[in-house]
């Protein structure tokens, strides 16, 4: 594209977003340890497509650069984001604004619940982690392959013996946003609970495994006091998981496979 | 290794009373939970009444007769109706917990808390014409 017209297009386009765009207010959650949690209302101007995320982002650009969220990926794919918006669980990096309007034009943003609050609307999702960790299901993992199963390391100069070569196609749906543990009701009662993430990571690692010590591993964790028994059939993880992961489904099937390993039937 | 969650232990479970956050399968949670007080009140309030028929009938008729007035009759149906709930509620965590019905889970306790309507309905009409 030529100079002028590029110019032209930019002009165009900044028009289009103005003529576009619309007022909200955003009552935000504020918080710093060892201070009274409070809300701030903050007047804000975004796009017409904006998403909530878009409109946290303006108010840490536009009024207040103290304000602690975390994001990454504007996508869905990190789950880093997550946040209550009118009081629900939502990855705010793909809620619509318009979505979530009352007739006041105004968004309430809140931390997740269950968790430990580090500062406005970030949590300690440490607890979710470890779950994750003790179940075998972890996101971050030391090496992975291409889905031809070549090494990703070796395309970078490193030693191709020095890596894992077994072929695995990584398809996890769990995100660990943490929106399942906010929302669960149970885990707003019990802080020991294994929650709706870890249980469903512990069905997720039972389908990938035969080995019959690792599968006991599993269960005994699974039919631990604070496993699936804890779980009072509320069905908000499974409502509010963004990326489909069902894990009261999970929890109902590993129930089947506890029950079917203390009777001797089924597999 | 240490899986607790710290914050606010002994008051969080007020946030079950967060209305914004209520969709059909916390309502049905929060109603098994209330219903199930309510049925465990009933218990301890009904062995205390009972004990007054170790006071013969000077105390038992006159509670007799107070428990044929129409508020108390109300009462009777609000009992009922918590039974229905827990009870019907009970059955769609049990069949779910079963593995049965689990994508439906939201339909059947629509269809299950109906069938409850329709049977406090009749119920109600049985305790008051009687």
């Amino acid at each position: 594209m030529q100079g002028g017209t590029r110019k032209k297009f930019v002009q165009l386009a900044r028009c289009a977003n103005t003529l576009m765009a619309f007022d909200i207010t955003l009552r935000m959650f504020r918080y710093r340890p060892g201070q009274a949690a409070h809300f701030e209302t903050y007047a804000v101007t975004v796009p017409d497509a904006a998403n909530v995320l878009d409109a946290i982002e303006q108010v840490w650009d536009k009024h207040d650069r103290d304000l602690m969220f975390r994001h990454a990926c504007h996508h869905a794919s990190c789950g880093t984001c997550a946040v209550r918006v009118n009081g629900r669980e939502v990855l705010p990096c793909i809620a619509p604004v318009k979505n979530y309007l009352d007739g006041a034009k105004a968004l309430t943003i809140e931390p997740l619940r269950n968790f430990s609050m580090v500062g406005d609307l970030l949590v300690d999702v440490a607890p979710l982690l470890q779950r994750q960790e003790t179940a075998g299901l972890v996101i971050t993992r030391p090496v992975e392959n291409h889905l031809d199963g070549k090494p990703i390391a070796s395309a970078q100069g490193l030693d191709p013996e020095s890596v894992e070569t077994v072929p695995f196609n990584r398809f996890e749906d769990c995100i660990e946003c943490g929106i399942c543990l906010s929302a669960c009701p149970t885990m707003a009662a019990s802080t020991k609970f294994f929650g709706p993430a870890g249980l469903a990571a512990l069905k997720s690692q039972l389908d990938k495994t035969t080995d019959p010590t690792e599968r006991a591993r599993l269960l005994d964790l699974a039919d631990d006091e604070q496993g699936v028994w804890r779980c009072h059939s509320a069905w908000e993880c499974t409502e509010t998981c963004p990326q489909n992961v069902r894990p009261a489904e999970a929890i109902m099937a590993l129930r089947q496979a506890i029950l079917a390993r203390k009777f001797g039937f089924g597999k | 290794m240490n899986l607790s969650l710290p914050e606010n232990k002994k008051i969080r479970f007020l946030r079950w009373f967060d209305f914004r956050s209520w969709r059909l399968g916390m309502l049905a949670y929060i109603l098994n939970r209330v219903t199930a007080i309510g049925l465990v009140l009933y218990l301890y309030i009904h062995l205390a009444v009972l004990s007054m028929l170790t006071g013969g009938p000077a105390q038992w008729d006159p509670f007799v007769a107070l428990a044929r007035s129409p508020m108390f009759l109300a009462l009777d149906v609000l009992l009922l109706a918590g039974m229905l709930i827990h009870g019907l509620n009970g059955v769609r965590v049990a069949l779910t917990g079963f593995g049965i019905g689990v994508r439906a889970q939201k339909p059947m306790f629509v269809a299950l808390m109906l069938v409850g309507a329709v049977l406090l309905l009749a119920g109600a009409l049985k305790i008051f014409m009687e």
